[in-house]
């Protein structure tokens, strides 16, 4: 299978922080965030946008029951959940964007979840716009939401057995089987380990490289 | 009506069973009186669509098996995949007593072509080709969140020409995307002029977006750090063209629905979604700001130059399919006005940031979102530092309205089905991905 493209190895740089640098509009919400949930709330990060935290798994229901409700947060609308899968051996993370009417930036809640036992609360409880959300993820990803009713795959047929947007689910790499394989940088083997690829500085003279 | 679980076949006559080797079995004739029951046993009656028998695996979840249970006088009807009037490739199972739907249950993915795990293997700017086809009743919308994602994430900004570029482009096509949503909208009543009309208005409108694109429909005209051509004269002539006789046009339609009795009849009242529900549901764009929720993506988290125009969000009060349609109309008219201020103001200067041929964005998050005829469209795109992004997810509004089927439509009339759908615009391309 030396045609198909390898999974990457550099999920662990994702997880790399940058230091709290919020943006004035973002000032209230980073203060009410960080005295409210002083235990629970980790890995503030910010955003020109965006308003970043983590939650763990067990408190993520009740956290997001409380920025909805809570008049000072009032993040009533769900805008996306999304899953996001870190690689074999590492994690997936589920991913809530929440909006406000009172604040300016868009609230990025993430939450882990184990890849062994891919098991994570649901969110239909608050939002029942969360199901088609949560099908998906179930259907491409394979994480399973408890307390969901209705857990059906959603685009594959029910008897499909695989998740196809998992990073080891490999798609077979075209333009390494065609005959001009190998005349750029993507194309050749050895670049495929992208832990080289990001060094661009590496890759400046060649065709097809950084200008 | 008669209660059909499985529908009833007319015996027919046994065939003669194949003779043991070596022996030889005379010719069964059949007997008249035979032929004759079977030829007047009662039928099937033929209601004008499939009775569906419910699956023959055990149901999945727990709403699967309220959905797939039939009780007293009740049938499932199946609805699609290839229904001229869902809009695409969708398949609804419908259960129904007489002609009431009782419950529904959509079932999706006859187009999904796995769209986020092949722009997770192409390169930034691959991925705009990508996009095109996925909701392509708005495929500038479409290119427009990826592409501020990735400026995000690559951390350069489109020049201010191209940003204008891009805020008329996206609003001409959400004037040909809201205009034919009036004319599927009366089409699925049954109307076929206004999607006549409509047809109109979106020729022109798309012949003006391939003069400055170069194509019809899959423009793959949003680059990272710009926009791919600059405006040209064929552009502006034909702009000035279909300006001076969109209004007519819009008109002309308006003429035929607005005060119109039967599509009154048909909408006034139906499928009824409060403010709350649709915040519930996930409902997002006209269908929300219809509900009364003044939530407009362009006002709440603004982008591209949408802080320097002067526009105000439409809301509705009703909440019904009729709100919805004139909340299109209302956003077309809207949209008609910011393109003449987009085209007044409209800076000189580059149209195209200095981006290298691959880029190579540190590795990092981002999340855009814009307002497309169908609500917000967004995109979150993780980066790992290499050519092409690490997770590319995408929230199509068409995909998340569906779930108000379910809520909307028991107590409504089967043909009323197409029509309250319709109402929501849905487009399948964007709804299986």
């Amino acid at each position: 299978m030396g045609h198909l493209r390898r999974p990457r190895s550099r999920a662990a740089l994702l997880g790399r922080r940058r230091p709290l640098t919020a943006p004035a509009s973002a000032g209230p919400l980073v203060r009410l965030l960080t005295d409210r949930f002083a235990g629970t709330v980790t890995d503030l990060w910010t955003d020109e946008d965006t308003v970043e935290v983590q939650v763990p798994g067990d408190q993520i229901v009740f956290t997001l029951r409380t920025l909805r409700d809570d008049p000072d947060f009032a993040f009533f609308f769900l805008a996306d959940a999304a899953a996001v899968d870190y690689g074999v051996g590492n994690r997936f993370e589920v991913v809530y964007h929440l909006h406000s009417d009172r604040h300016p930036t868009w609230l990025r809640v993430r939450v882990r979840v184990n890849r062994e036992n891919p098991v994570t609360p649901s969110v239909t409880s608050l939002w029942e716009g969360a199901m088609f959300h949560e099908r998906e993820m179930y259907d491409m990803m394979g994480i399973v939401f408890e307390g969901n009713r209705d857990l059906r795959r959603i685009y594959m047929s029910p008897d499909y057995r695989s998740f196809p947007q998992r990073k080891d689910f490999l798609l077979p790499d075209d333009a390494a089987d065609s005959p001009s394989a190998g005349n750029r940088p993507l194309e050749r083997p050895e670049t495929w380990d992208l832990t080289r690829l990001g060094d661009a500085a590496a890759h400046r003279d060649e065709p097809g490289g950084p200008l | 009506m008669t209660t059909t679980k499985e529908p009833r076949r007319a015996k027919a006559p046994a065939l003669p069973s194949v003779a043991p080797a070596g022996q030889a079995e005379e010719p069964r004739i059949p007997d008249p009186l035979e032929l004759d029951a079977a030829a007047t046993a009662p039928r099937p009656e033929y209601y004008g669509f499939d009775i569906v028998p419910p699956p023959d695996r055990p149901p999945q979840t727990e709403r699967e098996r309220e959905i797939y249970t039939l009780g007293d006088g009740e049938m499932l009807v199946n609805m699609g995949p290839q229904h001229p009037s869902t809009h695409g490739v969708m398949r609804l199972v419908l259960k129904v007593r007489g002609e009431v739907v009782i419950d529904l249950d959509p079932v999706l993915g006859y187009l999904h072509r796995g769209i986020e795990k092949l722009c997770e293997n192409a390169t930034y700017t691959t991925v705009m080709t990508y996009v095109d086809p996925m909701d392509y009743m708005s495929a500038m919308h479409n290119e427009h969140a990826p592409a501020i994602a990735f400026e995000k994430l690559y951390g350069i900004k489109a020049p201010r020409r191209a940003e204008y570029i891009r805020a008329l482009v996206v609003e001409l096509n959400r004037v040909f995307s809201h205009g034919l949503m009036m004319g599927f909208l009366a089409l699925d009543m049954g109307g076929l002029t206004p999607i006549l009309y409509s047809f109109i208005n979106r020729d022109q409108v798309v012949d003006l977006l391939s003069a400055i694109s170069g194509q019809r429909m899959l423009f793959n005209f949003f680059r990272v750090g710009g926009v791919n051509f600059d405006v040209n004269d064929e552009f502006l002539s034909r702009l000035g063209t279909w300006r001076a006789g969109v209004l007519d046009t819009i008109e002309m339609n308006e003429k035929i629905l607005t005060e119109n009795e039967i599509f009154g009849a048909r909408t006034k009242g139906m499928g009824v979604l409060s403010g709350q529900q649709a915040i519930d549901l996930g409902v997002s764009g006209p269908n929300l700001r219809a509900s009364g929720v003044p939530f407009d993506v362009r006002r709440a988290h603004p982008y591209s130059i949408y802080p320097e125009l002067e526009f105000e969000v439409i809301t509705q009060e009703g909440g019904d399919t009729y709100a919805r349609y004139l909340q299109r109309v209302a956003e077309l008219k809207q949209s008609i006005h910011l393109i003449d201020q987009i085209v007044d103001r409209m800076p000189h200067g580059p149209v195209q940031a200095q981006v290298p041929g691959i880029i190579r964005p540190r590795p990092g998050r981002a999340y855009a979102a814009v307002e497309s005829p169908r609500g917000l469209y967004s995109v979150y795109a993780i980066s790992d530092g290499g050519p092409n992004p690490y997770r590319f997810r995408m929230r199509d509004p068409s995909f998340i309205s569906l779930q108000v089927l379910p809520k909307l439509m028991p107590g409504h009339l089967i043909a009323d089905t197409m029509a309250v759908m319709a109402s929501f615009d849905p487009i399948m391309g964007g709804v299986d991905k």
